[in-house]
């Protein structure tokens, strides 16, 4: 077991994900009281109370997020909860949208009632059929329940939710390229200031919330502040669901408690390493988190302070476990293909940045790197780092610098001998857990 | 009071003002591609970084066009770590940029050229191949697009979107593989101001098709003038072959012609922009020119001409005159002075717009098709033409009369620039000098005047208007 548990606690069946079950655990209870007895305000001091974290990658508190945003202020306010699941290795919020749509749309209604929002968004990506299919059927059982539209409740809030499908672009879900997309326009992501809880959707105050953390929210409103800070760490509280894939026996997704030992989590709760194959390395949160060696997990736990001591970061909790014998090199090609074919083209840095350094990175591949390539791709990251419009650039730079850093013998090997060092296999031999 | 600092020094910086603005009005110099005073801002190229220092340590770099000036900021706009950003901007900028200047019609112009040699100055460092896109591709009949020149600046599309306002242009796929597109409905063809694009585009990758490799800009002067297109009165500047550039062997008709006509900023007429009519001035002004003065379409010399329009004017009994609406203030001024006393002046529409053009929006096209009508009313009235029985001498000055509807039997001394058969039906003719080869001004529909300069001479065998009223009118004056 990985902790304590606050979103997968309940058994997932067959029914789990519908109406009658999730009222059968309490479900829209929380709404209820949030409505009846509850100010706006209330529901932000808990919510800033219980310290909860973003889980989309940033780590940024949601309380604070929240308060910017003044629920009166006469104009309207949009909610957006980020569906966009797009970091490779992540697959987390596809749990809470199979299994818990209706925690997600419970929690949206009571943050649309805490920063005044009469139109909310979900703003899933297009390659998400069942998780889509499920939440639209979760939003056309809650209409017809009356948990959305007019006078909820017999109150005077009123909340709609749309559900909108992305077309599958990375950059769609970095917050303001989403709000772009939803807008109709091209998803290019757009440059602060304004932020985007001063001027977002239709250029009005906009909350955009992962869907884990959003998933949060019903359970601190219901059960406090203080039970939600019980859990995790003093600056971490709460938990984190963590999709694991790569060479374990048991990927999957699970919900970490903050400060669980890491080791452990891979070693037992995963069922090891596949193969019995050591790790060599473990992509923390996303690929756009810095790489750790297998040395460097022994002594982590999982949360924010100790990640980022070693320097990585929770990211968006999806983990990528690498076992002994993979090739790094390739590995990076893999991935920075991914950042050029993803960059959406808008600004200069990260435009041509993606396409050189997926060049080079081919380059050496194919046996004719040279050894200043090394240099050019940490020059081309360092020049990615804080100058594009979005978080993007940053990313691919870093996850280039991390691997580089890490393994440059490997990189220079293949440079030297034009081969691999490892023999350049992206797979290892192991039978998968059944 | 100071609000903040650029590189050390208090500049005042009006309210919601950004960094650029704030520092441009100061006259501090930073790059820019994509930012443009009349579009919004897209912060993209991110070659205009500027430098925050941080009072508790830890400058950081941000771009100067989106970054809203607060009280007591300082900002560095040409320190190391600047210039180190901006030399890395370039490199990428350039990395799959053909620069192939030799064969540009933008160098000369092109603002990656000038920064290029200001920041950077090296060779690529890249090993690899550049990203291959289309050449030449015709966005409309009046625009060809290099892509592997474009920087995707997006200067472009938010033209179409936020001035003229056709959302004709975009920007397809992503990454270095973006290409800038007409969209599918074809607006950009029938944009009538699609042109300004070329002027905005930082680099070649949007180019004139009428001007393509027709010139380099180095050879050519820009002599500020006004488009006569419409009452707009657009300041122009055309652009011809400089003196000291003179062809003489290859085609030294090219001496006096017309390269090109761009817009010449005016915030109280034009802003920064023209249509596609003020950018085909060649085709008005270049039609076949008279030049050759007759009577009864036999040719005479210019001044046998003269002397018989005196001598009609001396001896009409009820002369009338058609005003030219395409006059200068200084001709209206010269025919006033000599000859408002002896003519019943009326003032006539020379032109009249054309099948297919735009007759008026709410951008610059205006409904009445001449440069000077407001003027002309001012001084002769708004009333049409209109003819007694005692009429019997027509003055028409300019185009856009018909013959067919002046009174029958009057006589009728025209004065014209082109080439028309009503020339030869005219009992004495006179061609004058077009707008190119005189200088004056023009009063547009809002009363704002603007002036323009000559920039080619008139044959010998031309008269100049102004000069022209005044021996017209020597003797009637002494008789009078």
């Amino acid at each position: 077991m990985t902790g304590a548990k606050w979103i997968m606690n309940f058994p997932v069946t067959a029914t789990s994900h519908s109406l009658a079950d999730y009222r059968a655990r309490g479900g829209y209870e929380t709404l209820q009281k949030v409505l009846t007895s509850m100010k706006p305000d209330d529901v932000t001091k808990e919510v800033t109370a219980s310290g909860l974290l973003g889980h989309g990658g940033a780590a940024f508190p949601v309380g604070r997020k929240w308060a910017v945003i003044k629920p009166n202020d006469g104009q309207p306010h949009h909610l957006c909860a980020n569906a966009d699941e797009g970091e490779p290795g992540t697959f987390k919020d596809r749990w809470v949208l199979e299994h818990a749509p209706h925690l997600l749309l419970e929690s949206m209604l009571i943050t649309s009632y805490a920063i005044g929002c009469r139109h909310s968004f979900v703003y899933i990506r297009g390659e998400f059929d069942l998780p889509y299919r499920r939440l639209q059927a979760a939003a056309d059982e809650a209409y017809e329940a009356g948990y959305f539209g007019e006078r909820i409740f017999g109150t005077d809030f009123s909340c709609d939710v749309f559900v909108y499908r992305g077309a599958g672009s990375y950059v769609c879900g970095e917050a303001s390229g989403l709000l772009t997309s939803i807008e109709g326009k091209k998803g290019y992501p757009r440059n602060r200031p304004p932020r985007l809880t001063v001027k977002g959707l239709y250029q009005r105050p906009t909350v955009v919330n992962n869907v884990e953390t959003l998933a949060n929210i019903t359970g601190i409103v219901a059960r406090g502040a203080e039970t939600f800070r019980k859990m995790g760490t003093a600056k971490s509280p709460g938990t984190q669901l963590v999709s694991i894939s790569g060479h374990v026996n048991k990927p999957g997704v699970y919900e970490v408690e903050y400060g669980y030992p890491l080791a452990k989590f891979i070693y037992e709760d995963c069922g090891g390493m596949l193969g019995g194959n050591k790790l060599k390395a473990l992509i923390p949160g996303g690929i756009s988190t810095k790489v750790l060696t297998g040395d460097d997990v022994a002594p982590l736990t999982y949360d924010h302070a100790s990640f980022d001591g070693a320097g990585s970061s929770l990211g968006s909790g999806g983990m990528i476990a690498i076992a002994d014998g993979t090739c790094m090199v390739r590995l990076l090609q893999v991935m920075l293909r991914f950042y050029h074919h993803e960059s959406c083209g808008q600004c200069t840095p990260c435009r041509e940045g993606m396409g050189w350094m997926h060049r080079i990175i081919d380059r050496i591949v194919a046996g004719k790197g040279v050894p200043e390539d090394i240099e050019r791709l940490i020059a081309i990251s360092n020049a990615n780092d804080g100058t594009t419009i979005c978080g993007m650039g940053d990313a691919a730079g870093y996850a280039t610098v991390g691997f580089i850093a890490k393994f440059r013998d490997e990189f220079e090997y293949w440079i030297e001998h034009k081969r691999s060092k490892v023999g350049g296999a992206l797979e290892v031999q192991g039978t998968w857990h059944a | 009071m100071p609000d903040f600092f650029i590189n050390g020094q208090p500049v005042h910086a009006e309210r919601d003002q950004t960094v650029m603005q704030a520092a441009l009005a100061a006259g501090f110099f930073i790059p820019y591609f994509c930012w443009h005073p009349n579009l919004s801002v897209a912060g993209n190229c991110r070659i205009c970084v500027v430098e925050v220092e941080d009072p508790k340590g830890g400058n950081w770099v941000e771009i100067a066009c989106n970054m809203p000036v607060s009280e007591g900021m300082r900002v560095l706009t040409d320190s190391d770590q600047v210039r180190e950003r901006r030399k890395e901007t370039l490199q990428m900028i350039l990395l799959n940029h053909p620069v192939d200047c030799g064969i540009c019609d933008k160098a000369g112009e092109c603002t990656l050229q000038d920064y290029h040699y200001q920041y950077y100055g090296a060779r690529s460092v890249s090993l690899d191949a550049k990203v291959h896109a289309t050449k030449f591709h015709p966005l409309s009949e009046r625009v060809v697009l290099d892509n592997e020149r474009c920087i995707l600046c997006s200067r472009c599309v938010r033209f179409t979107n936020e001035v003229s306002k056709t959302h004709s242009l975009g920007i397809q796929l992503r990454g270095d593989h973006s290409l800038v597109r007409a969209s599918e409905d074809g607006a950009f063809a029938s944009d009538p101001y699609s042109d300004n694009v070329i002027d905005i585009c930082p680099v070649g990758a949007l180019l004139s098709k009428n001007f393509l490799y027709k010139s380099r800009v180095w050879y050519l002067k820009a002599t500020p003038s006004v488009c006569p297109g419409c009452e707009r009165g657009c300041n122009v500047d055309v652009w011809h072959r400089k003196p000291e550039w003179k062809l003489n062997a290859l085609d030294p008709k090219q001496n006096s012609a017309i390269a090109r006509v761009t817009p010449r900023e005016n915030a109280q007429v034009n802003g920064p922009w023209i249509c596609n009519k003020g950018r085909d001035l060649a085709q008005i002004f270049e039609r076949p020119r008279a030049e050759q003065s007759m009577l009864k379409g036999k040719a005479v010399e210019l001044a046998a001409a003269v002397d018989a329009a005196r001598r009609l004017i001396e001896g009409a009994k009820k002369p009338v005159a058609l005003v030219s609406s395409w006059a200068s203030n200084e001709e209206f001024a010269a025919f006033q002075r000599a000859l408002g006393e002896r003519l019943v002046s009326f003032v006539k529409a020379d032109w009249l717009p054309q099948p297919g053009e735009r007759v008026e929006d709410d951008v610059l096209i205006k409904a009445d098709k001449n440069p000077n009508t407001r003027r002309a009313r001012e001084l002769f009235g708004p009333a049409l033409p209109a003819f007694t029985a005692e009429t019997d001498l027509v003055l028409v000055w300019g185009e856009g009369c018909n013959f067919a509807e002046l009174p029958r039997g009057v006589k009728v001394i025209y004065l014209n620039s082109y080439l028309a058969p009503e020339n030869g039906h005219a009992d004495v003719f006179i061609p004058i000098s077009v707008q190119t080869e005189r200088a004056g001004s023009y009063t547009n529909f809002a009363g704002t005047v603007s002036s323009f300069s000559a920039c080619f001479a008139k044959k010998p065998a031309v008269a100049h208007a102004q000069e022209l009223f005044a021996r017209l009118a020597t003797q009637s004056k002494v008789v009078a």
